[in-house]
């Protein structure tokens, strides 16, 4: 487990979602990357029934990756976090008359893999109550565990296909440039992935609809 | 040509002179012959004493003259051996049943072997003397008298000393962690961590470094019963090549009668690798090239370079 | 050439609507090694382990009804496993024929960051104790002795007191709901432990 970045590409004027993740699997290809299977990264959201105190509850945030296949990755905004097995989906079904799943929350991204020397590439399609969103781009660079060191590298590897428009040092590392990756766990990733998410959700805000 | 007609000329006085010892030992053997028949019967015994007499005389001539012409043809053979190059093996040479015994044949083509042998001998000596190749102390043509001295001190160095070397190194380098395992025997093992960016693993024999293994900061170091893993590769490409470039320093950094400065200056060189991921290449200025990180460090400058930027 | 795909589960993995068979007792301290010894014949013949467990029970409570229990453990032998964190539906009421407590379980291993996690769900840490003892096997059957001690400073496992002179003995079965064959199992391996422990089937709401 490396260090990872994940980033919104935008759409290319013009062209459908699925274009633009074409032509992205095309500039990959002609790097050198070799495409190694599929990838999804799914979440739920809940929200506390029992809103016991003054301020509004947090939302629960339920993650899967498909690279940690048997766990559940629990979160909340800017709060603890939890890896769990998958038992856990097991125990929200049981704690439903305390939190509940806000129905047409669930955000997916799926798409294919590659991989490039020591980079490991995801191309994914963002998609939310079956309609295609987004596309995002997650790069994980697995030789090296301290965002802070390579993280020029990593531009410079991201540059070399996303073009000039190169996201700067995501946020989850600014608080811990120098500090470790967290290196058991996927946490910081699916951190980057729940923010991208809760981004795409919010840019397509639709009346009646918007985000609690 | 002129040694040849010597040669030629020295045969004939050769024969001459075999004629004259041949002739000389003839009259010699007259002589005592005339001797041991002793007087002739003769009438009276003055005639007899005075034929006896006569004839000795005659033959004590016939020698003389014979030795005469014998040391007169000697002169002339003079000394044959001096003039030729081989000295007297060159006298196999002259052996007329060559076909039989070619003593000289083979002679000659040992002597050009070994001239050959030597040449190539020295040559190859200035070579290695040049390069500094020299995994070993036993086989330094030039310190050949130092030999029984190097061998024992480098290889069989006290275990305390090796400790003091790798804990005075280790304290030389504070981003630089240095472990000590004695895993079988006497050989030390290393498990070198650079800062957060690689696990080194460095196989002694006394203070000679015989094999490095270079592995990425968050990977296994340790197999599953627990014992260092000095085997398996790291499964990441850059720590690959690095173990390659960093088995190519073991090679260059070659001093056997200094044991500890070349291991000194190993680690030296491997703590270039502290910035690994965060220096970009003296050459092209790029961080990456074919998904690669600078992994070749100079091992004077300690500059980094791709492995396809370095000269 | 294409890779094989990563395993895809379903969002809602896990495996759902397990119940434990619960049959209860206690011994005295004087006889623990004579049960000890029983159990060793007759269960399956694997060195019997020995544990050391602090379990902390949370509390969410709603705006009516029960409040939901759930159950943190983690092991004091083992600092580096996970966490073991359980929930326990209420015993199934009616069906005298049945031979054992039988309630919904859900098993979960979590990480560390567990305790502060139920805190932010707003759970919040009811009572706590610390449970030694050993456990055996036979089959699905798990029988567990141990002795509960209470934390004389919330939260510091080194300094406990035994809450009483007995120990706790629990056999139990986790099984797929439906399974009602597993409660003569139960039984009859019950019926093999008297006189020196008699197991019974107790309802935790009657000690309530």
């Amino acid at each position: 487990m490396g260090v990872t970045c994940v980033c919104q590409v935008p759409v290319v004027e013009g062209k459908s979602v699925q274009q633009t993740v074409e032509q992205l699997h095309k500039r990959l290809e002609q790097l050198g990357a070799v495409k190694q299977g599929s990838f999804f990264v799914d979440c739920e959201t809940y929200h506390a029934t029992t809103n016991t105190g003054a301020q509004p509850s947090k939302l629960l945030y339920v993650m899967h990756n498909s690279e940690t296949p048997l766990s559940c990755l629990v979160l909340f905004d800017g709060g603890p976090t939890l890896a769990a097995d998958a038992n856990f989906d097991v125990l929200m079904v049981k704690l439903k008359s305390h939190f509940q799943n806000a129905k047409g929350h669930k955000v997916e991204s799926r798409g294919a893999r590659y991989r490039y020397a020591d980079f490991l590439i995801k191309v994914g399609t963002v998609t939310m109550s079956s309609s295609a969103r987004g596309i995002s781009v997650e790069v994980e660079y697995s030789a090296c565990v301290v965002p802070g060191d390579c993280w020029n590298l990593m531009k410079e590897f991201m540059q070399s296909f996303l073009g000039p428009s190169v996201p700067d040092l995501p946020s989850v590392f600014s608080s811990k440039a120098e500090g470790l990756f967290a290196p058991a766990d996927c946490m910081d990733t699916m951190n980057q992935y729940l923010e991208l998410f809760s981004k795409i959700r919010k840019q397509q805000v639709l009346p009646g609809s918007g985000v609690r | 040509m002129a040694d040849v007609m010597n040669v030629g000329v020295n045969l004939e006085a050769f024969s001459q002179a075999i004629n004259a010892i041949q002739a000389l030992r003839s009259s010699v053997t007259r002589v005592f012959d005339s001797l041991k028949d002793g007087m002739k019967n003769k009438e009276t015994l003055e005639g007899r004493e005075k034929v006896f007499i006569t004839d000795f005389q005659d033959n004590l001539q016939a020698v003389n003259r014979d030795l005469t012409e014998l040391e007169r043809l000697s002169n002339l053979v003079g000394r044959p051996s001096e003039s030729h190059p081989l000295h007297n093996s060159g006298l196999l040479s002259l052996d007329p049943v060559q076909d039989k015994t070619p003593l000289y044949s083979q002679l000659l083509q040992a002597y050009k072997w070994s001239n050959k042998l030597q040449y190539h001998a020295g040559l190859a000596s200035s070579l290695l003397n040049q390069q500094s190749l020299k995994r070993s102390a036993n086989q330094i043509g030039a310190s050949a008298k130092r030999r029984p001295k190097v061998q024992p001190s480098t290889l069989v160095l006290p275990i305390q000393y090796v400790d003091d070397v790798i804990s005075r190194i280790g304290r030389m380098f504070p981003d630089m962690s240095i472990e000590l395992f004695r895993p079988n025997g006497t050989s030390a093992v290393l498990l070198v961590t650079l800062g957060k960016v690689l696990k080194a693993i460095v196989v002694m024999r006394s203070l000679f470094i015989d094999r490095t293994i270079v592995r990425g900061y968050h990977e296994n170091v340790y197999s599953e019963d627990g014992k260092l893993d000095i085997w398996s590769k790291s499964n990441y490409q850059v720590f690959q090549k690095v173990t390659d470039h960093a088995t190519t320093a073991l090679l260059h950094y070659q001093l056997p009668q200094m044991p500890d400065v070349v291991v000194r200056s190993f680690m030296t060189w491997l703590r270039s690798y502290t910035k690994l991921f965060q220096t970009p290449c003296q050459r092209c200025g790029k961080f990456l090239q074919d998904g690669l990180p600078p992994t070749w460090r100079d091992f004077r400058t300690l500059e980094a370079f791709h492995d396809t930027c370095r000269q | 050439m294409e890779a094989p795909p990563v395993t895809v589960m379903p969002v809602t993995g896990g495996t759902i609507n397990m119940m434990e068979y619960l049959l209860q007792g206690s011994v005295l301290d004087q006889s623990l090694d004579s049960l000890l010894h029983r159990l060793r014949g007759l269960c399956d013949n694997i060195e019997p382990e020995s544990f050391a467990d602090h379990e902390l029970v949370y509390l969410l409570k709603g705006r009516q009804g029960n409040p939901f229990i759930l159950r943190a453990r983690r092991s004091l032998a083992h600092p580096t496993a996970p966490w073991h964190l359980r929930y326990l539906g209420q015993p199934e009421v009616g069906d005298k024929s049945r031979h054992a407590l039988v309630r919904n379980c859900v098993d979960v291993a979590a990480s560390h960051s567990l305790p502060d996690f139920l805190n932010e769900m707003g759970f919040r840490m009811d009572h706590e104790f610390v449970a030694k003892g050993h456990i055996f096997r036979k089959g699905a059957l798990k029988v567990v002795v141990s002795k509960l001690s209470r934390a004389l400073v919330p939260g510091n496992t080194d300094n406990t007191e035994p809450l009483s002179l007995s120990y706790l003995v629990e056999l139990s079965v986790l099984a797929p709901a439906g399974q009602d064959t597993v409660s003569e199992d139960m039984r009859s391996f019950a019926e093999q432990l008297k006189p020196l422990v008699h197991l019974e089937k107790i309802d935790p709401k009657r000690l309530m």
